[in-house]
């Protein structure tokens, strides 16, 4: 059943409860009577006496003044009341506070106190405050709670501000807006309290203890007051009075910080300066200052002590980042990535500091070499007159050899250094990847605006091929490899490598010169990994040949002895057959050179019929082949009989003497023809050149080494100076050859891998361009006849995608090459649709 | 059981406008924001002294009621699906009553709903 009395208050939303006969009496007398009550209560709370109060009585109070519909009369004798009490018992104290001498420090910014002072009487006065605040903020709360229902049934039926929101309101209302005048200025207590928190703050800057908790209770006061009583979370009086203020004295504060240090410090202690204070500000923001501004003072403090200066700490001689690079300073490197990462997400300042340090280092590393490699050269040549004016063999021969020191040393500055950027691209960088890739960016440019780079670097494996390996561990060989590898990556230029080191290996190869076949096949496998099949397909096909060529020897000599022609006069013989493509021009027989056509050698009659054997053998199951002999490539061991000289009774010259000696071809045809002169005849330069045919440059370089060098003195040259065999020279066999060993190998001119003479530069060069043209040509016909039909920025854009792989191909040639494509109608013009031109393929 | 506790007991007394005493945890007692604001210990009210409410405006069979709601509360607070709790006709529009008194909106009870 329902009760009775309920039924006539079903109205509207809101159930309200039914009159009870005790409010239906006196309406105006009980209010005042419940009010009375309440005031004496609001009074107990304010005094903190509250214990003899009942809660359940009060709030009832309230209740039943709501429910005889008086919550508008309440709430406003509530707000009177509290304006009253605000006014006799809260301000008087606060204004005791502020004293004219507050009013002066923190406003007006007057010296004249020391900090000690100062602080003290900041504290007081925030103290106060505090006190004030907290004693209103709590009895409020109270307050709020007991008249609860009128908060409900009253204030949100009709919108206004909650009784705590409207009570706290008068706080701000009545202290913090209060207006002082003072010597016609009027501030507000607001002013000073502001100034006095950030007068504190600042003390904490430079140095001094503070009490945080009272900062923060401040604080926190204006974060719990608001612009209205609407309480919009954006109005928070914290976020639209204080913050501004905070955020431009710590920006002005900064400032002039940083400019001291710009004056008095360095980079080093301005990195350890910035990230202190960036520590200092975050755990300010947490412990003093509001977290909700953490992000807004971080952000003052990187701008005036981090993006205003940083190139000009940068910079700083003897501290700046070249001092740190250069010193290992890696703790100042670390820091400096950390505060440049939280400022600029691209590092472009710490990216172009590196960069612009390790071209400088580089270009350091070629300039020094250049100025080394002169004076070591100067050195080694002491003996000789330096007058430089023709280049006598000899000293090209030593200078080769200090060239491809060079080359080293100048790989082991580039791995150095790279090694150390590395370094610090790890313990400092945090392996950045732009980091990484700016400094990759900046060795390959250093390297590959050193012209030789490709050389060196050939050059600094051939030298490791040949000795550098020699007792080194596995590891030790693969660390080897790797460096190898790594400057193998840098370089734009691969097909000039590929010459260089196509020529190296040949040398290797042929000359039986590396140290480990397995290192050499590893050498190829990595690079072919890294560059692919096609860098490769030609120092593969080398290394077949001598396979094959290896077989053949066998088979020749099985052939031989199968024939049973036991010949006393036999000649060991080992051939090496080389298929023209792979091999580079130079060792294939030296086409191109200054002498002309290639002329046929003349070989000894014994060489001759051993050619002709061979020959015939060769063509036994291959038919129609060509085989071209290539004197210069090969060596020969000749077995020299020297008889005693007569007259001599004691010593090596009065015994008969035989040697085996390790020449050149060459310097073995030219043995030869002395066999069949008669003692003391002299043979003429000319008539040597006439009888063997042999190049001009080869004679010289084989007829200097045999005839000037005192150890390998076999020749007698005419003239017994240093100089180099020239035209005109006559030469004859020494007879009083003597040496301590018996087996002597004459060291051919060719020998030394050494950097290449201009001329040959030059040359190199040239025939590079010339590979490139037709590397382009073919490029461009591929891509052609497969579109048929494409604009020409497009075609530009493939071709170079192509070939980047190779070298860094150069627009003009690209232009040049279609060029003679469109002359030798491989292209024809077109236009596309849009008027911009094209070119068609011609099938 | 009046206690005179001042430090916060786990239980609590509701004395009803004709006397009848009820002795509830403390914990489900604060659903009401009002029994909340009498208990505060910070405020230090009589009742937050004594650990003693008393409601001159509810009966003890209304006040029975509401204290059966509150240990209903709060068995349930952290539940889904909850049987609804049995109330009797009779009762209704003055157990209303005693929840507007006590400040128990489905605002404040809101975290039991969801």
């Amino acid at each position: 059943m329902i009760s009775g009395r309920g039924g006539s208050m079903m109205r509207g939303g809101r159930i309200r409860p039914p009159r009870r006969p005790t409010t239906q009496t006196s309406g105006t007398d009980e209010f005042e009577q419940c009010w009375e009550k309440l005031r004496q209560a609001l009074r107990d709370i304010h005094l903190r006496n509250a214990g003899n109060l009942s809660f359940e009585q009060l709030y009832r109070y309230s209740y039943k003044i709501v429910l005889k519909k008086a919550g508008h009369k309440l709430y406003d004798r509530v707000k009177e009341f509290e304006e009253q009490w605000f006014a006799d018992e809260v301000i008087p104290p606060i204004r005791a506070l502020i004293t004219s001498n507050l009013i002066s420090v923190t406003l007006e910014k007057v010296t004249g106190s020391s900090v000690v002072e100062r602080r003290a009487m900041g504290e007081k006065f925030l103290k106060g405050i505090r006190a004030s605040w907290e004693n209103h903020n709590f009895s409020m709360n109270m307050i709020a709670d007991v008249l609860m229902y009128l908060e409900r049934g009253y204030v949100q039926d009709h919108s206004r501000p909650s009784i705590y929101t409207a009570t706290i309101g008068l706080f701000r209302d009545h202290i913090l807006r209060s207006t002082l005048k003072q010597d016609g200025a009027a501030y507000t207590i607001f002013d000073i309290l502001n100034a006095t928190i950030i007068d504190q703050i600042n003390m904490e800057r430079e140095g001094d203890v503070i009490d945080k908790a009272l900062l923060r209770s401040c604080i926190s006061m204006f974060e719990s007051l608001f612009e209205t009583d609407e309480e919009n979370a954006n109005e928070q009086l914290y976020l639209t009075v204080f913050e501004p203020i905070y955020l431009s004295s710590s920006q002005a504060f900064y400032q002039a910080e940083c400019e001291k240090l710009l004056r008095e410090s360095n980079a080093s202690a301005w990195l350890r300066y910035t990230q202190r204070r960036l520590d200092e500000e975050a755990e300010r923001c947490e412990t003093t200052v509001s977290p909700l501004s953490l992000a807004k003072i971080t952000h003052v403090v990187e701008q005036e002590l981090l993006v205003k200066h940083t190139d000009e700490f940068l910079a700083m001689d003897g501290s700046g980042v070249k001092a740190m690079l250069d010193n290992d300073r890696v703790h100042d490197l670390a820091n400096l990535y950390q505060l440049v990462t939280r400022v600029d997400p691209k590092k472009t300042v710490l990216r172009k500091a590196l960069s612009t340090r390790v071209i400088e280092l580089g270009t350091e590393i070629e300039q020094t070499l250049k100025n080394t490699d002169f004076s070591i050269a100067q050195q080694a040549d002491a003996e000789e007159p330096a007058d430089g004016a023709e280049k006598s063999k000899p000293k090209t021969l030593n200078a080769a050899a200090q060239q491809t020191a060079a080359a080293i040393k100048w790989v082991d500055d580039v791995l150095v250094l790279k090694d150390k950027y590395d370094g610090y691209w790890k313990t400092c960088f945090g392996e950045d990847l732009t980091l990484q890739t700016a400094l990759t960016k900046s060795f390959a440019d250093f390297i590959n605006a050193f012209s030789r780079s490709s050389e060196y670097v050939s050059l600094f494996i051939d030298d490791n091929l040949k000795r550098g390996i020699k007792g080194k561990t596995e590891a030790e060989v693969d660390i080897v490899l790797d460096k190898a590898i790594t400057l193998l990556r840098y370089l734009g230029e691969k097909d000039k490598f590929e010459q260089y080191y196509q020529k190296h290996l040949a040398r290797r190869l042929l000359h039986a010169k590396s140290e480990s076949q397995e290192v050499e096949q590893e050498m190829i496998s990595r690079m072919k990994r890294e560059l692919g099949n096609n860098f490769t397909s030609k120092f593969e096909g080398m290394f077949r040949d001598m396979r094959t060529s290896k077989e053949e020897t066998e088979n020749y000599r099985d052939h031989i002895r199968g024939l049973g022609d036991a010949d006393e006069k036999h000649i060991d013989f080992n051939i090496s057959v080389l298929a023209g493509n792979n091999w580079p021009k130079e060792i294939m027989g030296r086409t191109g050179l200054a002498d002309g056509p290639k002329a046929k050698i003349i070989y000894p009659r014994e060489i001759q019929a051993l050619q002709d054997s061979f020959f015939k053998f060769y063509s036994l199951n291959r038919n129609g082949r060509v085989l071209t002999w290539v004197g210069s490539a090969g060596s020969a061991d000749i077995k020299c009989f020297f008889p005693k000289v007569p007259g001599k009774t004691s010593g090596p010259l009065s015994k008969d003497r035989r040697y085996e000696i390790n020449v050149s071809t060459y310097g073995m045809i030219v043995l030869m023809l002395f066999n069949d002169v008669a003692e003391d005849e002299w043979l003429s330069f000319e008539r040597i050149q006439e009888q063997t045919n042999i190049p001009q440059a080869d004679l010289i370089n084989v007829l200097t080494s045999l005839s000037v060098i005192k150890a390998y003195r076999v020749l007698l040259k005419e003239s017994q100076t240093k100089a180099a065999a020239k035209p005109g020279d006559r030469f004859t066999f020494n007879r009083e050859f003597t040496s301590k060993a018996i087996k002597i190998k004459v060291p051919s001119v060719n020998a030394a891998n050494r950097v290449e003479n201009d001329e040959e530069r030059k040359e190199t060069d040239q025939k590079n361009e010339e590979t490139r043209m037709y590397v382009t040509d073919a490029t461009i016909v591929r891509i052609m006849k497969q579109r048929k039909e494409l604009g020409h920025s497009q075609l530009i854009t493939e071709v170079i995608q192509v070939l980047a792989s190779r070298f860094k191909p150069d627009v003009s040639l690209i232009k040049r090459r279609i060029e003679a494509l469109i002359t030798r109608e491989y292209l024809e013009r077109a236009e596309l649709a849009d008027g911009s031109p094209a070119y068609q393929y011609v099938a | 059981m009046a206690t005179k506790n001042i430090s916060p007991h786990k239980f609590v007394t509701l004395v009803s406008s004709d006397g009848y005493e009820f002795v509830v945890l403390r914990e489900a007692t604060l659903v009401s924001p009002a029994i909340k604001g009498m208990l505060d210990p910070k405020s230090q009210f009589s009742e937050a002294r004594t650990g003693r409410c008393v409601f001159e405006e509810i009966n003890g069979m209304v006040l029975e009621k509401v204290v059966e709601y509150f240990h209903y509360w709060y068995k349930n607070r952290e539940r889904e699906d909850v049987p609804d709790m049995e109330i009797p006709v009779e009762l209704c529009l003055e157990l209303l009553m005693a929840a507007d008194y006590l400040g128990l909106d489905s605002k404040n009870t809101r975290s039991f709903v969801s």
